[in-house]
């Protein structure tokens, strides 16, 4: 499918400090792309630059193929940074002034504030919103008119952890639905279970993007445990295709040349009279991928 | 035209149940003639009469009315600065002026609907103006004199420009400080600073640079009413005479103000 958003050689300095250095990249349709960085890596200002409120310095972008446009930001909804809106009007009013500004019909307020589990606080101020509310009503404000693009910035922030996982949910049904998301987030662990693909941010430097498989290393091991953890470690050092075996807390991390084959190891164990307690196939998660990625380019 | 007063709408979506711009506008709105009521109070019962009329003259009657309104009602201009800063600042702390770009506005439909109501405000509070004017001339009108004397209906004009000029000027200071007190306060201690630069400029040093400072050149279309009898003879003349300059400078500064905070706002980081 063609790229949603198309990013080339995007630059961006503030002062002497360097934010975004050349950063190149396309969001596939119907993705969920994951815009991956620690504070400061330069997430926001990247979206900022293609949501139009931050000019780069260099480089170019495009929205579906096309130059940008105050038009095509209508059909995105975005969350970026904190939820904004005017304190002194509710949230209906704060939402019909976004749907005006969008040219989506008002009537499309009463689902997406349904949806976000506003609609008894609609009537109240945004000033009196808790932080969660403020960011339930920024996700509301974003599915107004349904629109098939979706930019979130740490759409998560201060939401409590059932907050989070209605959000993910959430991203899941959206994504099924063949929405592209555009998701920016430090939450590692939160971006893993719902994104395609992903672009990694390191001060401003692009380390690696792509799709999720491409980009993380699939590397995988077996946490093993029986009860005589000697003999366990002695046998398994005589089992081929072991590359190295760690001790971790009450386990053995055993490592292999290639794809560990749980079954086989199983049954070679019982043949040499051990008989495991406990057997795990192990990945690597992303956050432990990212930290290796981003070592290496620091070193 | 349609896609306009769309925008246009969206303002007023932001100011339809604003609490405090109603009360804001309905202040202005009774400042402008209760303030004139005491100036015309104090002229009428405060002062030596002659011939039963008082040596200032009849400043509330008309075609008088049309300078000498105007006049007072700038003394209060601060009242729809404090608005107007106010409506700019309040873009800024919520972060606002962000989120309409990032909803589908562009930077440039975004600002000049700003200055479109800032337009709009200022032909309210002369439309506020003209109408004091219009209440005092009747209530002071003698048989004798004209039904409304128009001849100096051109003051409104200036008092006008002379708000834009000031609103502008608000507008640039919200624009750069972007926080409602420090905007104010900075917009007040101009306003003073100006006055005292013109004050000393003008009485020690002699310069004549100082009539053409921001508001002092607007200050200057509309010029102190009272006392027309005692003016050194000829200072009317020379006003007069001044006036197309000083309207021209005015209307420059306006352009300039309003192409300065066009690119501005154009062109930095939101």
């Amino acid at each position: 499918m063609a790229s949603i958003l198309s990013l080339k050689n995007i630059s961006k300095s503030y002062g002497r400090i360097r934010a975004l250095k050349d950063v190149s990249f396309d969001v596939p349709g119907g993705s969920v792309f994951g815009i991956l960085g620690p504070n400061g890596s330069g997430k926001t200002t990247l979206l900022g630059i293609v949501m139009d409120v931050l000019s780069a310095n260099s480089g170019q972008y495009t929205w579906f193929g096309n130059p940008p446009s105050e038009k095509q930001r209508r059909d995105i909804g975005t969350l970026l940074e904190t939820p904004n809106f005017y304190h002194y009007l509710s949230g209906q009013h704060n939402l019909e002034i976004t749907a005006s500004i969008k040219h989506k019909s008002p009537e499309d307020i009463e689902r997406v504030i349904r949806l976000v589990r506003l609609y008894e606080r609609k009537d109240s101020k945004f000033q009196t919103y808790s932080l969660g509310m403020k960011q339930r009503l920024a996700i509301a404000a974003c599915l107004l008119g349904d629109p098939a693009v979706l930019v979130f910035d740490e759409p998560t922030n201060g939401l409590d952890p059932s907050g989070i996982a209605e959000i993910r949910q959430l991203i899941i049904e959206l994504a099924a639905a063949g929405k592209t998301i555009i998701l920016a987030s430090h939450l590692l662990a939160e971006v893993e279970k719902v994104c395609t693909h992903v672009a990694i941010l390191q001060q401003g430097v692009l380390i690696r993007s792509g799709d999720i498989q491409s980009v993380l290393s699939q590397a995988e091991w077996l946490e093993v445990a029986a009860p005589d953890m000697n003999k366990l470690r002695e046998v398994l050092e005589h089992y081929r295709a072991v590359k190295k075996i760690n001790q971790f807390q009450n386990v053995l991390q055993v490592y292999f040349d290639g794809v560990p084959d749980a079954v086989m190891l199983n049954k070679y164990c019982f043949e040499q009279g051990v008989i495991l307690n406990f057997l795990q196939i192990k990945k690597k998660s992303l956050e432990s991928e990212f930290i290796e990625l981003t070592n290496n380019v620091s070193n | 035209m349609r896609d306009f007063l769309h925008t246009l709408k969206v303002e007023w979506l932001k100011l339809k149940y604003y609490r405090t711009f109603w009360i804001l506008l309905a202040v202005i709105a009774i400042c402008i003639p209760a303030f004139n009521y005491v100036v015309y109070d104090i002229t009428d019962n405060n002062f030596p009469k002659i011939n039963g009329q008082s040596i200032l003259g009849a400043p509330f009657s008309f075609p008088y009315v049309w300078r000498t309104v105007p006049y007072f009602a700038g003394i209060l201009m601060f009242m729809p600065a404090i608005l107007i800063i106010t409506l700019f600042t309040n873009e800024y702390s919520f972060r606002t002026h962000r989120q309409n770009i990032i909803d589908g506005w562009s930077r440039s439909r975004f600002i000049y609907i700003k200055l479109t109501e800032v337009f709009l405000l200022t032909i309210f509070v002369t439309v506020i103006v003209a109408l004091t004017c219009l209440y005092f001339g009747f209530l002071t009108r003698k048989e004798t004199q004209p039904k409304a004397g128009w001849e100096d209906f051109r003051f409104i004009v200036f008092y006008f420009v002379e708000m834009l000029d000031y609103s502008l000027i608000a507008v640039l200071f919200a624009m750069l400080i972007k926080r409602s007190g420090l905007a104010m306060g900075i917009f007040f201690l101009y306003m003073i600073v100006e006055q005292f630069v013109v004050a000393i400029g003008r009485n020690k040093f002699k310069v004549g640079w100082v009539d053409y400072l921001p508001e002092e050149v607007s200050d200057r279309l509309i010029p102190q009413p009272l006392g027309r009898r005692m003016l050194a003879p000829g200072n009317i003349e020379i006003w007069e005479k001044h006036v197309p300059l000083y309207l021209s400078i005015a209307v420059l500064y306006i352009i300039l103000y309003i192409f300065f905070i066009g690119v501005r706002f154009r062109k930095t980081d939101l």
